[in-house]
């Protein structure tokens, strides 16, 4: 799973319905903050990754393209810095949480690949990011996502994730949601 | 040849400043943060007319390494030189005004306009056109419409600031004696610093001052504002100020600098130990270099603002401009400092923990775009605009007898850096040119025999 990989071997349709199930499950969870849960979908070695994205020309390519491993991100987490931010949101003394961010994530164009590593799925999927806040604020974004989905202890996990959004300049003041 | 750049026309000041910026009662009122009158002077009065920063040295390595930035709202490229040397250029082809530069950064051997194909070398000289030989028979003179070049560009320990305004200052007179304490982040180990790749920008429906301002002397929004963050990533509360025996607020020139001298509560909070422990361990060999006071600030608890829009926070080692975009608009450029020294794991582990704790994404910062966002659009009330807004804290706090250099006041729960910042920006606002800008300093200009190593608390 990776960037730009050539596609490997599609699943059959019930393993295709298994994962679409999961990204449409994480999506609910996360708009309805069940952050906790949301947590418990993702393998304790996840690499959850969003790079900022630099406006280059493309013969001054980075590592991969418009992005690169060792620059500035905007997530880079592990589990602890996942666990820190969901940890963050459910503090009461979260003021700008309080009127809550109202979210609605929406996924598309799913894709459903087995990896090279049995038993793992490469899973491709756009999405978009609907935030609303206050009497009047709405922050729109979308992407790319590339997932690898592991099993764990039976159960299948969200293992890696990129994430990549078109935008070299956020739009707006923060990411106050996963995506 | 070098092309001078036109200069901008100074307009009559607004006649009420005093209005809304009146320091001496520590009063301002919510307009400065919306008023599009007010904004228009301070894109020819602070923009074009102060240093600003614009880029730092390891982000070039060779001839032709560039950056794009902005100077205010002004487009412009920074270039590295053959010999060297760093030149920056408005980012507007001479033809028509369209952009030759449309990527953020890179190496070029020159930049070519995409609309008539007028080509320039790095040092902004007009090397050829789409259809040469029209102009040729037009007499054109290619010697005078090269890139129009910024007129003034200097560095202060890898900090790269350019001026629009050839009659400003020297960067050196314009940071004064405030460049004691930067050495406490941007020289505390040989080799100095350097900034790690990219760069992440983002927008706030906020003024540009309130940012500025709150790091240029708000530690008191920390404890309350970045409660949940602290829980987050310590496991518990942000240190309480106003428990430190010790902490100073100082300013110049509208810069400031408010710290405590506990080495690593800035850093504590980007919750890596590691990163402790490096402090820890390079503290002796920086006393060494700057003396025990300033070991203490290297991640210590403190925030800084070099005026108008160049902010930091120490420890935390996030570095940022403050882009002015609009009255109630800005774009955040922000960037990592680390200590060219220093392991590659532990400029990783700040790599990380600036994203985690100060960026779009950071549990910190999310906060703080709230709160900004609304001190800003609250005064979009004509009514609420014009009620004084409180920075009167620490009136009687400024140390006289003190070997510290600059303005320096006792304690950093304290807003005369924030009066400092208002009152230099009101100056800059009536004054028509930079001899007319009052000097209040009355710290002094150089640090005294005792300042690296003890400090006379004594208040004024």
């Amino acid at each position: 799973m990776f960037y730009k990989s050539e596609d490997n071997t599609p699943v059959s349709i019930d393993e295709f319905h298994r994962l679409h199930r999961l990204l449409a499950r994480e999506y609910r969870l996360l708009d309805e903050e069940r952050f906790e849960e949301w947590l418990g979908m993702l393998h304790p070695d996840i690499h959850y990754w969003m790079p900022g994205m630099e406006n280059r020309r493309r013969e001054n390519a980075l590592e991969h393209g418009f992005f690169d491993s060792q620059h500035m991100a905007l997530f880079d987490d592990g589990m602890r810095d996942l666990k820190r931010r969901v940890a963050r949101f459910l503090q009461p003394s979260a003021w700008a949480e309080n009127p809550a961010t109202r979210n609605v994530h929406i996924v598309a164009g799913v894709e459903v690949f087995h990896s090279e590593i049995s038993g793992e799925y490469a899973v491709y999927s756009t999405f978009q990011s609907i935030r609303a806040r206050g009497l009047d604020e709405e922050y729109v974004f979308s992407g790319r996502r590339y997932d690898t989905w592991s099993d764990d202890d039976g159960q299948l996990k969200l293992k890696k994730r990129l994430i990549l959004m078109p935008n070299a300049t956020l739009n707006c003041k923060n990411i106050n949601t996963f995506i | 040849m070098t092309i001078n750049i036109e200069t901008v026309d100074v307009t009559n000041a607004l006649n009420d400043i005093d209005q809304f910026c009146d320091i001496p009662n520590a009063r301002i009122s919510g307009e400065i943060f919306y008023r599009s009158d007010i904004y228009e002077q301070e894109l020819e009065k602070v923009f074009a007319r102060c240093w600003l920063f614009v880029a730092h040295e390891s982000q070039f390595k060779k001839a032709g390494d560039y950056i794009a930035t902005t100077m205010g709202e002004d487009d412009v490229i920074v270039v590295r030189q053959k010999d060297g040397s760093h030149r920056a250029f408005i980012n507007a082809c001479p033809h028509r005004g369209n952009k030759v530069c449309f990527s953020e950064s890179g190496n070029a051997r020159g930049f070519i306009c995409n609309y008539h194909g007028w080509s320039f070398d790095i040092a902004g000289n007009l090397i050829g056109q789409h259809e040469s030989g029209v102009y040729e028979d037009s007499n054109f003179d290619a010697s005078q419409w090269g890139l129009r070049e910024v007129p003034l560009i200097d560095s202060y320990k890898g900090l790269i600031f350019a001026n629009f305004d050839a009659q400003a200052p020297s960067l050196k007179e314009y940071l004064g004696p405030m460049t004691w304490y930067f050495d406490a982040l941007f020289d505390n180990q040989e080799g100095g610093t350097e900034f790690v790749g990219g760069c992440i920008r983002s927008t706030m429906d906020c003024n540009w001052k309130i940012a500025a301002e709150n790091f240029v002397g708000d530690i008191l929004h920390a404890g309350w504002t970045h409660d949940s963050a602290a829980r987050a990533m310590l496991g518990g509360a942000v240190s309480k100020v106003s428990d430190f025996d010790e902490s100073y607020s100082v300013n110049w020139n509208g810069h400031g600098y408010e710290f405590a001298l506990d080495t690593v509560g800035n850093v504590a909070v980007l919750g890596e130990s590691a990163l402790n422990k490096y402090l820890h361990t390079i503290k002796p060999s920086v006393a060494e270099r700057l003396g025990d006071f300033r070991s203490n600030m290297i991640g210590s608890v403190s925030s800084a603002t070099i005026f108008p829009n160049f902010s930091f926070l120490p420890g935390q080692n996030t570095i940022r401009v403050w882009q002015p975009r609009g009255p109630n608009k800005i774009e955040l450029y922000t960037w990592v400092l680390v200590n060219k020294s220093a392991p590659e794991d532990i400029k990783e582990k700040w790599r990380k923990g600036a994203m985690m704790t100060f960026s779009p994404t950071g549990v910190f910062e999310m906060d703080d775009g709230e709160n900004w966002e609304y001190c800003t659009k609250t005064a979009r009330g004509k009514v609420t605009s014009k009620q004084h807004l409180y920075v009167g804290l620490g009136p009687d706090t400024l140390l006289k007898d003190t070997d510290l250099p600059a303005n320096v006041y006792a304690g950093q729960l304290n807003e005369a850096n924030s009066r400092a910042f208002y009152q230099y920006w009101s100056d800059l606002l009536k004054a028509p040119n930079w001899k007319a800008v009052p000097d209040r300093n009355v710290g002094r200009t150089e640090a005294g025999e005792s300042a690296a190593q003890c400090v006379n608390k004594e208040m004024g």
